[in-house]
């Protein structure tokens, strides 16, 4: 019975000293808050107008008559594109292109209106700047678009030219297509929601991180004495993280509600089970911070040996290339990282409105992930941490 | 600590062993014994190398998992089903019931779209009825989601070709007349340098730079911060007699020399092993990837110099080193962002490699369209000269905040 509460002593005594030492430490302070206050809202900012609109684009009309002007102003009324002007030749418009006056070229062959006059068809061509895939999609779709829709008049006067008119000429299978999860198929809605995790999970691993490297420096030098003296290691493990835990709740609670919120991003998930997914999410990061610790062995070391890290996190978390299109290597190395399993289930949840239940698969691996992070942690700090603490004047 | 560097530095000893080439040869001691600088400028750099473009090394995903939910059940649905199972960048993992069930497994996660056909689809298709096909992507991933879209929607539009021209013969339509009526106005996609839409050529040619940027920020900056820090910058100083170009010279130079081989296998690495398009000149790419690296220690010693505090200045070079990717506009086009926040992409040095990237390796083009993006890369390499004061004045009096 002594023992337990001399532990739960150690416990609480950590659990104060951490306090005390976040609030010395003006490094730390910026992290607990500005990352996760103000980072998601500059990323937001950036990508918030959402859709790829009005690519500037060059016509080169060979034909010059009444069927090419109408298919460059329904090019033109089209989302994706905006006509800024013609070119005499290929040439000019090369050379619009090269400057970046525009990023699409469309040229009319000559005889456009009289092939499709003569029932054949008429075909214009589209060179695209492929820098950008998203100008190339909003320029592919416009151009399928308007072809349609000029193919679909053509269609019924040709149908009748021919005398058939027995046949319906309204569209024989209409085709309609639905997006799913983000409705509005805008970029910010599909990435920032898996960016949320993301910075989550970097946000409290470096903060932990950084934490841990305050042990190694002379207390003069940073101006407070970073060791937990007379606690155990789980002990200390558990208020560091209790302490964190704390002070962080409010900041992680604006990333994942109120960003999107804010920016209105797809809400489709229920906000106390989305709590509920967080927990082994939040949990899982700082087991994984817990471990950096026995790596870093000054404070600003971790921005050297983990900031570039998101990087790797966001190609590993299947946001950008599918998880099912990697070599199975990089499937392992994605599957034990908190962030994959994170964005997955948040996004499914916040997007797609799936239940808890639904993303159990996600919520597992986190708490698997929690749990192996914590034994690692654990004897990381048993192991390295603690013989390595310079005064390691314990009994 | 820092009397015991001040006595040390007053002996005349040190006198003897000062100037640029001694200075050269601390900076260069001191990346050897430390593994963490072998971890910033090797291992994480060429890992992401490795990882990105091993990552995309087909070129796009292909075999998207999908569903297809067969309300009809007959000839006609089952050839539909058949013709989009033969497509490449679709496997047809479920056969849904409902399109319920459907949508719960693109909940689950297990499927990335639904393609649904209608009861009746057959019947009311012969008889002219217009039965709607109806397709769903889940656009919270982007990539799946518009491959899924690609493939529904030529499959459908087949399917509807298919059924006209037949409705067109049995109206008494010579096929030569019919066929050419089922796409009157067709556009070609001519997508210039990628036309493969290789994802890796797409992604890799700019990430990977981001990533050189970062480090060479990051590493910059913590290797100057360390003198202010330990306060060695005295001594630092003082081997350099007191002039500030001399130390900075000498503690960066041989950094130079290693993210230049750095930079170097990166070019190889993307456009000779990964076979990336490189339409251009290797010299102009060569020198731009050159002055990139002068270019970003340039802004890294810039903001040094704004902030002479190690870890401010190591908190402002993670954030705008990893804001980069996003306001570099890799993937959404500056044009598209709102004015006042577009301005900020160029203010990175990464955004003139890039451009130069896509002039000469994507395009093609002469050094005459990338001549405005060349000389942005001088004032980054000159942008820290008008700073050199602030910096002098931190390193002769090194203070360490917490």
């Amino acid at each position: 019975m002594k023992k337990i509460f001399a532990w739960i002593r150690g416990l609480a005594a950590v659990y104060c000293n951490e306090f005390r030492l976040m609030l010395h430490d003006a490094g730390l302070m910026l992290f607990v808050t500005f990352l996760p206050l103000g980072y998601p809202v500059i990323y937001s900012l950036i990508y918030n107008p959402e859709i790829v609109r009005e690519v500037a684009t060059v016509v080169v009309d060979h034909d010059r008559t009444p069927m090419s002007r109408e298919f460059v102003r329904k090019l033109d009324a089209a989302q994706g594109v905006w006509v800024k002007g013609y070119a005499a030749d290929l040439h000019e418009a090369q050379r619009a292109m090269a400057g970046q006056d525009c990023f699409t070229i469309f040229e009319i062959p000559e005889g456009f209106q009289k092939r499709s006059g003569r029932g054949e068809t008429a075909e214009a061509i589209m060179y695209c700047e492929m820098s950008l895939l998203l100008r190339y999609r909003a320029c592919l779709v416009a151009a399928t678009d308007v072809s349609q829709v000029m193919g679909a008049e053509i269609q019924t006067r040709d149908i009748q030219e021919l005398g058939l008119g027995s046949i319906a000429t309204t569209d024989p299978m209409p085709v309609n297509s639905v997006a799913m999860g983000n409705i509005k198929s805008g970029f910010d809605s599909f990435i920032m929601p898996g960016v949320l995790m993301l910075i989550l999970q970097q946000c409290i691993v470096l903060v932990l991180g950084m934490r841990g490297g305050a042990r190694h420096e002379s207390p003069k030098l940073i101006g407070y004495d970073p060791i937990n003296h007379d606690s155990s290691v789980v002990a200390t493990m558990i208020g560091q993280m209790a302490a964190y835990f704390t002070i962080m709740f409010v900041p992680l609670m604006f990333l994942f509600h109120y960003v999107p919120l804010i920016f209105a991003f797809p809400m489709a998930g229920d906000p106390w089970e989305i709590l509920a997914f967080m927990l082994p999410m939040v949990l899982a990061s700082m087991c994984m911070g817990l471990c950096l610790q026995a790596f870093v062995w000054e404070r600003e070391a971790v921005f050297v040996l983990w900031v570039v890290t998101s990087v790797i996190f966001l190609f590993l978390s299947g946001l950008t290339w599918p998880i099912y299109g990697m070599s199975p290597v990089w499937k392992a190395l994605s599957a034990i990282c908190p962030s994959t399993w994170g964005v997955e289930g948040f996004i499914r949840m916040n997007s797609n409105g799936a239940s808890l239940a639904q993303v159990g698969d996600c919520y597992r691996n986190l708490w698997i992930l929690a749990g192996g992070y914590f034994v690692l942690a654990w004897v990381l700090h048993r192991f390295v941490i603690r013989p390595t603490e310079p005064r390691a004047a314990r009994a | 600590m820092n009397s015991s560097e001040a006595t040390r530095a007053s002996s005349a000893s040190l006198r003897r062993d000062g100037g640029v080439r001694a200075i050269m040869l601390r900076s260069l001691l001191e990346i050897v014994r430390r593994p963490l600088y072998w971890i910033g400028f090797f291992v994480l750099p060429l890992f992401c190398f490795l990882f990105l473009a091993n990552e995309m090394e087909n070129g796009l995903p292909m075999r998207t998992p999908a569903a297809i939910v067969d309300l009809d059940r007959t000839s006609l649905s089952r050839t539909v089903e058949q013709n989009l199972n033969g497509m490449q960048l679709v496997q047809l993992d479920m056969a849904c019931e409902s399109f319920t069930e459907a949508r719960k497994a693109m909940q689950e996660g297990k499927v990335f779209g639904v393609f649904v056909i209608p009861r009746g689809f057959q019947a009311d298709l012969l008889s002219g009825r217009g039965p709607v096909i109806q397709f769903y992507t889940n656009m919270t991933y982007f990539v799946p989601a518009n491959l899924l879209y690609k493939t529904f929607k030529t499959t459908a539009l087949y399917t509807k070709a298919g059924v006209a021209l037949k409705v067109l013969e049995t109206a008494g339509a010579n096929p030569e007349e019919a066929v050419p009526m089922l796409n009157p106005v067709s556009v070609v996609d001519r997508s210039l340098g990628n036309p493969s839409l290789n994802y890796g050529v797409y992604l890799c040619n700019s990430f990977i730079p981001g990533v050189v940027q970062l480090m060479i920020f990051l590493v910059t900056v913590f290797s100057l911060g360390q003198e202010l820090k330990y306060g060695t910058s005295r001594r630092l100083m003082q081997m350099a007699h007191g002039s500030i170009i001399r130390a900075l010279f000498g503690k960066l130079l041989p950094q130079t020399l290693i993210w230049l081989v750095v930079v170097f296998f990166m070019e190889s690495w993307l456009f000779g092993w990964n076979g990336y398009p490189m339409n251009g000149s290797w010299f102009w790419i060569t020198l731009s990837e050159v002055l990139f690296v002068l270019a970003a220690q340039g802004m890294a010693v810039f903001i040094f110099g704004v902030l002479p505090n190690l870890r401010l200045s190591l908190s402002v070079c993670a954030l705008i080193g990893v804001l980069t990717f996003s306001i570099a506009a890799f993937s959404f086009p500056i044009q598209s962002m709102y004015g006042p926040i577009s301005i900020f992409s160029w203010i990175v040095p990464v955004r003139y490699n890039f451009m130069i990237y896509i002039n000469e390796a994507l395009n093609g083009l002469g050094f005459y369209w990338s001549r405005w993006w060349f000389a942005a890369y001088m004032v980054f390499i000159l942008l820290p000269f008008t700073l050199l004061w602030r910096i002098k004045k931190a390193m002769l009096n090194p203070v360490y905040v917490p």
